[in-house]
């Protein structure tokens, strides 16, 4: 069983993912962009290459800077996020990216470089790091 | 008597259009995303001509005739006028990340909903059904204008068009399928909306329907998550949301690519964002701003009916300032941020007051 988070999970998601094209909803299609996830001390860094997730892998603050936006809750915020996919199979509605981003003045995905531009793949690749969140039901997780 | 030429029996084949080539040997691969308008800038065939003097509606790269008509008097024939870096890659990702409205939204969770709450989307779905015309119409009148060579870019255009067709459709499908219709239309196509029509410009145009315009509504269509009532409509929503980032990246990319080539037309840019702000700060094209009709509506749906209005305001006046702070950094990004400094744009003040 995988821990989330680790980096262990985040590969197991992430083979899911690429492995069955029904997880991948309409309007998912060829993403590219890199992103990083700050999930309480740890940082995760994540690769979107046309109709796959490319990589996935642990990171740290200097790699995170260079992505296109990183999304950062507290790691509690990050488990009721996970928790919920495991519950309902997806996320429901008051737990997806988007709406956790719009509850909060400031939202949880940022760039690190303050580019409006780079930020807006956020929204322009939603669908996608959905998805991915998503595939996350059917990998058998512990929250650490 | 016949039309058809007569061959006689006997005759040299006339294989000398054989000899006229474009550039000879071109070898494009796919790369991992397939044979993509990227991979094919091979040779010559990637070059772009700072100024386009094509009437003829020649391909980029064929080989020229030289008694072919003037078929079009392209009045978009400057690489500045319209480029932008990444026009290339924009059009494949159009393509790539179609959706369906009639297949993609799950269309079996709209359940019946208390009369306010209906009336409310069906106001915001004729709104949008009048926006996404506008959204539509004015891009596709650009594409003709534009000098083939600049295909890359007409593309991106040309799949807007697409974009904005389905999400005229979609609004309209959702306002016909839960017991509802359209209500009185909002007559924004009278207002800022329309004024995108008049533009003279390309970059005009494009400062005001991917910058201002378009960026508002992504912001809208983003809280569609938060007020739609049902699965159906947040997908709905999201799935707009998803494209209309991608025509404000076009904007953005846009002016970014303008601002470097030609800066002497920084002023008229800014004269641009002037009025487009001066449109966000009275409300007038901005859905979600204060006096327009589509507020109440958005402020009955974010609170869930007319009971919890003043909540359904609160939440919508902290997007409101999402809103002004996004399009601000938008307009830094491509290249634009000075005004926010030097006192020109109203929108800083108007955004420290919503605090
Ligand atoms: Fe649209
Ligand atoms: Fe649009």
């Amino acid at each position: 069983m995988a821990v989330f988070p680790s980096k262990e999970w985040f590969e197991e998601v992430r083979e899911v993912y690429n492995s069955d094209r029904s997880l991948h909803s309409g309007g998912g299609g060829a993403c590219d962009t890199t992103a990083g996830f700050s999930i309480g001390d740890r940082r995760y860094r994540i690769e979107f290459a046309g109709l796959e997730c490319a990589e996935v892998r642990e990171s740290n603050d200097a790699e995170l800077a260079e992505t296109d936006f990183i999304i950062e809750m507290p790691i509690e915020s990050w488990k009721a996020m996970v928790r919920d996919v495991q519950e309902n199979g997806k996320a429901s509605s008051s737990q997806t990216l988007n709406s956790l981003d719009l509850g909060l003045e400031d939202g949880i995905a940022h760039s690190p470089v303050d580019d409006q531009y780079k930020q807006d793949l956020f929204y322009r690749y939603n669908q996608n790091f959905q998805d991915f969140f998503n595939a996350s039901s059917r990998v058998e997780t512990t929250l650490e | 008597m016949s039309e058809a030429v007569e061959i006689p029996e006997e005759h040299d084949l006339d294989t000398s259009w054989m000899e006229n080539m474009g550039e000879w040997g071109a070898n494009a691969r796919p790369g991992k995303r397939g044979l993509t308008l990227a991979d094919i800038q091979v040779g010559s065939y990637g070059d772009l001509p700072e100024v386009s003097d094509n009437m003829t509606g020649r391909p980029r790269g064929a080989a020229v005739r030289p008694e072919a008509y003037r078929v079009g008097a392209y009045s978009v024939h400057t690489l500045s006028e319209i480029w932008l870096d990444n026009a290339e890659y924009l059009y494949e990702e159009a393509l790539q990340r179609q959706w369906s409205s009639a297949t993609d939204i799950p269309w079996h969770t709209l359940e019946p909903l208390p009369d306010d709450v209906e009336e409310a989307e069906c106001f915001l779905c004729t709104f949008f059904n009048e926006v996404e015309f506008v959204a539509g119409d004015v891009p596709a009148r650009w594409i003709a204008k534009t000098t083939p060579d600049y295909l890359e870019a007409r593309n991106v255009l040309v799949v807007q068009v697409m974009d904005e067709a389905r999400h005229m459709d979609v609004f309209r499908k959702r306002a016909l399928a839960n017991g509802g219709g359209l209500m009185r239309m909002s007559g924004a196509t009278s207002g800022f909306v329309g004024s995108i029509d008049l533009a003279r410009d390309f970059t005009e145009m494009s400062t005001r329907l991917h910058i201002s315009g378009e960026g508002a509504v992504l912001t809208m269509f983003r809280m569609g998550e938060l007020f739609g009532q049902n699965e159906a409509e947040k997908t709905m929503y999201r799935l707009c949301a998803q494209d209309e980032a991608r025509h404000v990246a076009f904007g953005v990319m846009h002016l970014r690519f303008l601002a470097a080539a030609e800066p002497e037309r920084g002023e008229e840019i800014n004269c641009y964002l002037d009025e487009a702000e001066g449109q966000l700060i009275s409300g007038q094209q901005n859905p979600a701003g204060a006096l327009a009709e589509t507020s109440e509506a958005l402020a009955v749906l974010l609170g869930g009916g007319m009971q919890h209005y003043d909540e359904g305001h609160k939440k919508l006046l902290v997007i409101r300032r999402r809103q002004l702070k996004e399009y601000m950094k938008r307009v830094m990004s491509a290249g634009f941020g000075e005004r926010f400094e030097n006192g020109r744009s109203p929108i800083p003040e108007r955004y420290a007051a919503s605090a």
